[in-house]
């Protein structure tokens, strides 16, 4: 246990719609070590994106136990959870999730600028990480002006930029034609091989495979590890 | 996040959306004008009230006959020196004798408001000399003719040799009284019927004796030590009228003049505050737009702000970020609503209103603008704030 980035044991979820309830975790355990490329493979409803949102942050399981890099979740007050997100978790998202107001650099930054760091020293680590992504030339462009492979790229830029222990993403591929997915799925490899700890959540099978390890969820359950 | 960073993210957002925030900022705007327009005004008609009474002290006091009635006893001068004497509230006390009559100089003449005066009216009325002195206890005793003249009247008798005529002589009514003294000009005021300006003073006993007669009816002036005076001086004052003139003491009547000064004031001020709540319920319905607009505003950035949860906004972020752009709104509407109230004044001058703008005027204004836009701003904020970062992502 030691050793584990994500330690999860009997989480449950449920949400109310009108007067039933429906539960969308159902005592959910899994463990994921640090430095793993695991895949959350699950169909739409299998509460795969509800497992995500728990590991995240943004979301907070009914019972169970959430330890994140040591750290029991369960505890925390919003502005806590919003100071774990900003260190230990990348997102990204499948509908990319920039700011539209904002140029690639600055969304890169934001993390970094929430944190209470200086624009300068922000726009630094933004400008090397746009540069790692192949963006050198795009960074002073805002998300509208970007393709969809390019705003995915920013945003996995953004994800990195905060130094998380986790990156966490949602479909990334999902929005983005073949080419463009396999690019980013190359990124995530090489990521991986970097020893950035990754979950990828996805219904795509032939994206799971790329995984090192494969979480099945099916019905709020857990099915194989 | 640091807050020049908010204040970029406010900016950029302001900057995005300019003429929906000239829109909000409407109702701020019109309130910050109204407010400095309403102060100005209010300024205005005090120095009007002010200006009116400049010459009258606070702790004036008129003594003259009652209306109605029939009237068989005067005041005099011993009854003047016996409320000297007996009542220690009061400081100055002179007898006037008022009158009109023409007086002529050379080959011109002027008609004028004479008044029988002793040398207290001076300090009772504030009178001041442009050239030679007052008239004196020694010449009223004396019944010297002499005369002292308002400075309306001297401009009008005697033009460029105004400071040369001290010596000289005017004739009134047949007889020629010697120049001793002539006033500065005093401005729009009026005591005891008699308006500085158009007015020529001589000593009491003199009109008594030769311009008026004795059958006419004199007032009494008199002047309360301070403020606090004055009543106990109304007090003392009836004591000697009662003394001297036993059960026909009622034939008189002894008006505050203070008093009026002190309504007037009062009135031009509860004017002020009548039209200043006006103006606050303008800045506050103005406040009221800026909260619908900025709970639009929280609506339609839902995601935005889920986003920045997401990658780890605090609280605290997100609530500045809202606030200061509801505090920057009023602020600017603020300072909008002042130069229009700047170019305001002018208008209000063509159609003879009255209106002194102030730094005081300016201040209140923009700061009601920012406290009105902090407070009606900082619900939405917190609503804001307070989004689930889930909820707020989710949101489409």
């Amino acid at each position: 246990m030691e050793n584990n980035m994500i330690y999860m044991r009997d989480i449950v979820k449920s949400y109310k719609i009108g007067k039933n309830k429906l539960t969308v975790l159902k005592e959910v355990s899994l463990e994921i070590k640090a430095g793993e490329f695991v895949a959350i493979l699950g169909p739409s409803g299998s509460g795969k994106s509800t497992l995500m949102n728990i590991i995240g942050c943004i979301d907070v399981a009914d019972s169970g136990e959430y330890i994140l890099k040591g750290e029991n979740i369960k505890a925390r007050n919003e502005d806590e959870l919003a100071h774990v997100r900003n260190r230990e978790i990348g997102f990204v998202f499948q509908k990319f999730n920039l700011l539209p107001k904002y140029k690639a650099i600055h969304n890169v930054a934001f993390p970094l600028l929430l944190r209470g760091l200086g624009k300068e020293q922000a726009y630094k680590k933004a400008t090397r990480l746009l540069e790692r992504v192949g963006l050198s030339d795009r960074m002073n462009h805002k998300p509208l002006e970007l393709s969809g492979g390019e705003q995915q790229r920013v945003s996995i830029a953004r994800a990195l930029s905060g130094g998380p222990s986790i990156l966490l993403a949602d479909e990334p591929t999902g929005s983005l034609d073949s080419k463009s997915g396999s690019e980013i799925i190359e990124m995530f490899l090489a990521l991986n091989h970097e020893g950035n700890t990754i979950v990828l959540i996805t219904h795509d099978l032939n994206v799971a495979k790329q995984a090192k390890r494969i979480i099945h969820v099916r019905d709020g359950k857990v099915l194989e590890q | 996040m640091n807050l020049i960073e908010i204040f970029r993210a406010v900016f950029m957002n302001i900057q995005g959306n300019k003429t929906k925030v000239f829109l909000t900022t409407l109702g701020i705007i019109v309130g910050a004008l109204t407010i400095v327009l309403v102060i100005s005004i209010g300024n205005g008609s005090q120095a009007s009230v002010e200006e009116q009474f400049r010459n009258l002290n606070v702790g004036t006091l008129q003594i003259m006959p009652a209306f109605g009635g029939r009237a068989t006893e005067r005041l005099t001068s011993e009854v003047a020196a016996q409320i000297r004497a007996e009542a220690p509230s009061i400081k100055n006390i002179s007898m006037i004798l008022a009158a009109r009559a023409d007086i002529s100089y050379s080959n011109t003449s002027a008609s004028a408001s004479l008044g029988g005066v002793t040398e207290d009216l001076m300090f009772i009325n504030n009178l001041e000399m442009a050239y030679g002195t007052f008239i004196t206890e020694e010449q009223n005793e004396d019944a010297q003719r002499v005369a002292v003249i308002g400075s309306d009247i001297a401009q009008e008798l005697f033009g460029d040799e105004i400071g040369d005529v001290i010596g000289e002589r005017v004739t009134i009514l047949g007889r020629r009284y010697e120049i001793t003294g002539i006033l500065k000009g005093m401005g729009d005021s009026s005591m005891g019927g008699i308006s500085p300006d158009s007015a020529v003073f001589v000593p009491y006993k003199v009109a008594e004796k030769y311009i008026v007669g004795r059958l006419a009816r004199p007032t009494i002036i008199a002047l309360a030590k301070d403020i606090d005076h004055v009543e106990s001086a109304i007090e003392e004052i009836n004591l000697v009228l009662q003394e001297v003139y036993r059960n026909k003491s009622d034939q008189f009547r002894i008006i505050d003049a203070g008093n009026r000064l002190q309504s007037a004031k009062n009135s031009a001020r509860t004017m002020t505050l009548m039209l200043l709540a006006v103006a606050v319920v303008v800045l506050i319905v103005g406040g009221i737009g800026i909260m619908n607009v900025l709970f639009v505003s929280v609506k339609e950035r839902t995601k935005e702000i889920g986003i920045l949860k997401a990658i780890g906004a605090q609280k605290r972020d997100i609530l500045l970020m809202f606030l200061l752009e509801a505090i920057m709104i009023s602020a600017v509407g603020g300072v909008l609503g002042i130069l229009g109230s700047m170019l305001a004044m002018p208008i209000m001058n063509y159609f003879q209103v009255r209106a002194i703008p102030t730094n005081f005027a300016y201040l209140l204004a923009f700061g009601f603008s920012v406290g009105i836009g902090t407070f009606f701003g900082y619900y939405p904020a917190s609503r804001a704030a307070a989004l689930k970062p889930i909820d707020a992502l989710n949101y489409e």
